[in-house]
């Protein structure tokens, strides 16, 4: 194991030196990271003055601590991977890595890790600037802040595999950037990020329950805002737990039947 | 004229050619319209699952605003869009001359050279939904509130064309920047709430800085029947003035490019 | 005599490939009906290759040298037939075999493009996992060999297309392979690079004994580079020898074209007239008599430009193909 230490060691310091010739682009990702739920936040306000205050149990202050929690989570589980995966592929970069004896995997996975760091050194500054605009309301106590880190740590975990295995869809397609989208649309929705899933009406709030979206993102903010129990934050990293080691599984499954797809049609 | 009218057919005969090639690929856009159009009107209907009126904006008045935000989006999508990223990377690949010798004006051989013509279908879309809209719509619309939307919307897409020409342009000087795009697309995503909404500081960044909000809100204002003189006049004047500001600052970038000193 | 490094027998490989024809109508009618049609890129072909021996796969575009390559480095599964490397099935892509080859790509880049060449090998040590007490040595050898010195610490983005060959190679080669395919690894590179690269490459051979099998469509790589040479075509093999057999029987002329101004006289006397257009003439001569015709041109007629070419492969090839078997 001494070899994966090194490996991912050696990888992360490799891809942070990239990361600083990133510094521009980075800033400009930043916009985008930020902009998207402040535009929720400010929707759901606004709904939220014209009913007395609050929606659903959330004043605009909570929706201020969601949103502002949801953009860190957010960023602390995405992977961008799956919107290149065919490009990699296409334009002969794939061959080098299968050539190589490690799963292409852990390179990706060095590469996220590194630009997370990269990221947070201006993402949590911007929030910072954002909590002072919004005032968001902080209610959390010390064993939520304990358990959001497993919760977090299998979130990551959780997005990475199964949004890899979506990337794994250019074997199969031509135009992966519609699978893609879709995805991310299902993501939008389902994860908390339109609106937190307590406001969803009841019948989506049971699809969203049922479906795995829930615990890439909002179950961690969940857990991080205090808003649940503990007994239900267990249960509910259990079943986290659960989805994680399901899609890890499907991930090996799939790998190497898209390696011999791969391997009989070419790229 | 005509010969400007002839090459754009060209272009557009090409363009639908070589994206045909990929058959999926049609299809596929198609749903992925369908996908982007779906998921904001469902946005919306969330929205008004809890409440009846979003900062004064009432459910058809939402509706229709969303339409003129994907009729602009596809509009933009069919023609400038892809047309300036092309110019974008002809210049990062020293090409831009090929475009630049041809007997026509540059800025209109520029804007019009890729033509997307499946992007109508989300001009279509965003043109159904306005109408869904507009159907549901209170006040009846009169041909004053008409022609300020004719105006307005107008202006709106002359206002979203020079804005996406003075970031173009920048091209001439920086050589990487799509990026730059990024920051477009992030804030033309605020355009489909009404401004009212957000916050005094976000308003006038979208209003001043990244003028999108104008293009999408200020129509759909008409349509409600609140549009004020002042508002409608604002935008006609940031429309001529981009645009003029555009066209200067394209003819600076060329002479740069072209190293003339005329 | 061992086993041979490479064993490739009756390996082929078909593909199903989209139709379309150009055109607005066809474009409209492809959104409703897909056609495709089997294409073979390797037809049951068959050879070994020795430890140790430098081989030339050559042939035009499309021939198939690149679908053999990536079948033999593991990439392609053929659709029929079979082959060992190293003892190993190349697609079965087991860690030890992926230990003892590499693959280089032409024009393509392993490199991390924004940051330094130290930075990129320094990756590929951990992924090979080298101690790194070996890795200097063998670092610190291809270094001189290639004569890279500076080049390590500037990001590969600032490197001309001939340096970043040269460090394309040496990063492929950290983890002392004992096989090298090399596709093309010359393509785009400016003459001079092209010769240091050639004759690194034959250095490398001598000094470790790994097996290099290298595909392209310059025949000037495979002159320097190869003794042996196995000529693709379509698919199939169409010579296997010794590349002096090859250059003795097929590229015995030289292509001699001339530009005359005025009326262009006839040229017959000084060799086979290939082709004519407007002023310029080609002419097939015999290699052994090309200076003494290339200077009775220029003296007795008022020549305004004259090059000398080897035959296009594509020629070589023909007559390859045109040929019955080479004894």
């Amino acid at each position: 194991m001494s070899y994966f230490a090194d490996l991912y060691a050696t990888y992360v310091r490799v891809y942070l030196a990239a990361e600083t010739q990133y510094r521009a682009a980075n800033a400009i990702w930043l916009i985008g990271i930020v902009l998207e739920p402040l535009i929720y936040l400010s929707v759901w306000s606004a709904v939220a003055a014209t009913q007395g205050g609050e929606v659903a149990g959330f004043t605009p202050g909570d929706f201020a601590a969601y949103y502002l929690v949801l953009t860190l989570v957010n960023q602390l589980t995405s992977d961008w991977h799956m919107w290149e995966f065919q490009y990699r592929v296409q334009l002969g970069h794939f061959a080098f890595l299968l050539i190589r004896p490690v799963h292409p995997i852990h390179g990706d996975i060095a590469e996220n890790l590194a630009h997370k760091i990269a990221m947070q050194v201006v993402l949590v500054p911007a929030l910072g600037l954002l909590a002072l605009a919004f005032r968001p309301h902080f209610a959390t106590n010390f064993e939520s802040l304990v358990l959001f880190v497993p919760a977090l740590a299998f979130a990551f975990a959780l997005r990475f595999a199964f949004e890899w295995m979506v990337a794994l869809a250019c074997f199969w397609t031509t135009r992966v950037m519609a699978v893609n989208r879709a995805y991310f649309m299902v993501l939008l929705f389902l994860s908390g990020q339109v609106a937190p899933l307590e406001i969803l009406p009841g019948w989506l709030a049971a699809i969203a329950n049922a479906l795995p979206f829930r615990f890439m993102i909002a179950f961690p903010v969940e857990v991080a805002l205090g808003r649940l129990p503990v007994n239900e934050i267990l249960d509910g990293l259990a079943l986290q737990a659960v989805w994680t080691a399901a899609c890890v599984a499907l991930l090996a499954l799939l790998w190497p039947a898209a390696l011999r797809r791969f391997a009989s049609v070419g790229g | 004229m005509r010969g400007a009218l002839r090459i754009v057919w060209t272009f557009a005969k090409l363009g639908f050619q070589n994206e045909a090639a990929y058959r999926a690929n049609f299809w596929i856009q198609i749903f992925e319209s369908l996908v982007n159009v779906g998921s904001a009107v469902a946005a919306v209907s969330l929205v008004f699952t809890r409440t009846e009126s979003l900062a004064g904006w009432r459910p058809p008045e939402l509706v229709a605003l969303l339409g003129i935000y994907f009729a602009v989006y596809g509009a933009i999508h069919v023609v400038i869009a892809p047309s300036l990223m092309k110019f974008m990377e002809d210049v990062r690949q020293g090409t831009l001359d090929f475009m630049l010798t041809k007997p026509a004006d540059s800025q209109l051989l520029v804007s019009t050279s890729e033509i997307r013509v499946w992007k109508l279908v989300d001009f279509a879309l965003g043109a159904g939904i306005l109408a869904y809209g507009v159907a549901g719509l209170s006040e009846r619309i009169g041909p004053l509130e008409l022609l300020g939307f004719a105006i307005a919307l107008a202006a709106g897409v002359a206002i979203v064309y020079a804005f996406w020409l003075l970031l173009a342009t920048l091209a001439f000087w920086f050589v990487r920047l799509e990026n730059l795009l990024m920051i477009f697309w992030n804030t033309y995503q605020a355009a489909r709430w009404p401004v009212g909404i957000y916050p005094r500081w976000l308003r006038i960044s979208l209003t001043a800085i990244v003028p999108v909000a104008l293009a999408v809100t200020v129509p759909a204002e008409a349509l409600a029947g609140r549009l004020t003189f002042a508002n409608l006049a604002l935008v006609c004047g940031v429309a001529v003035t981009l645009l003029a500001v555009s066209r200067w600052f394209w003819l600076r970038g060329l002479q740069r490019y072209s190293g003339a000193s005329a | 005599m061992g086993a041979p490094a490479i064993s490739v027998e009756k390996l082929a490989k078909t593909y199903l490939v989209p139709v379309r024809e150009a055109g607005l109508r066809a474009a409209l009618v492809s959104l409703f009906r897909r056609e495709s049609r089997r294409v073979t890129a390797v037809d049951a072909i068959g050879f070994s290759v020795e430890p140790g021996e430098v081989v030339g796969f050559l042939g035009p575009n499309g021939a198939g040298k690149t679908t053999t390559l990536k079948m033999l480095s593991g990439l392609l599964h053929p659709t029929d037939g079979e082959a060992h490397v190293l003892g190993h099935v190349p697609w079965r892509r087991e860690h030890a075999f992926l230990q003892r080859i590499t693959l280089v790509m032409g024009q393509r880049n392993q490199l991390i493009w924004d940051i330094p060449v130290a930075d990129s090998m320094e990756r590929n040590r951990a992924i090979y996992g080298l101690d790194r007490a070996r890795y200097r040595r063998v670092l610190d050898e291809l270094v001189e060999l290639l004569e890279l010195g500076s080049l390590l610490e500037r990001p590969v983005r600032n490197l001309s297309l001939g340096e970043r060959m040269k460090c394309e190679l040496a990063v492929a080669l950290l983890h002392e392979p004992q096989m090298l395919f090399l596709d093309e690894p010359t393509i785009g590179v400016d003459v001079t690079m092209q010769r240091r690269i050639r004759e690194f490459i034959a250095d490398y051979n001598r000094r470790t004994g790994a097996t290099v099998l290298l595909t392209s469509h310059y025949m000037a790589d495979v002159e320097a580079l190869c003794r042996r040479v196995i000529v693709i075509h379509h698919g199939r093999i169409l010579f296997d020898g010794l590349l002096a057999a090859l250059v003795a029987s097929f590229a015995s002329h030289k292509t001699v074209s001339v530009q005359i101004a005025g009326e262009i006289p006839d040229l017959s006397g000084y060799g086979e007239v290939v082709s004519r257009d407007g002023e310029r003439v080609a002419l097939r001569v015999p290699k052994a008599e090309t200076p003494k015709v290339t200077a009775r041109l220029l003296a007795d007629l008022p020549i305004s430009d004259l090059v000398v070419e080897d035959p296009p492969i594509e020629e070589v090839i023909e007559r390859v193909f045109a040929a019955e078997s080479v004894p």
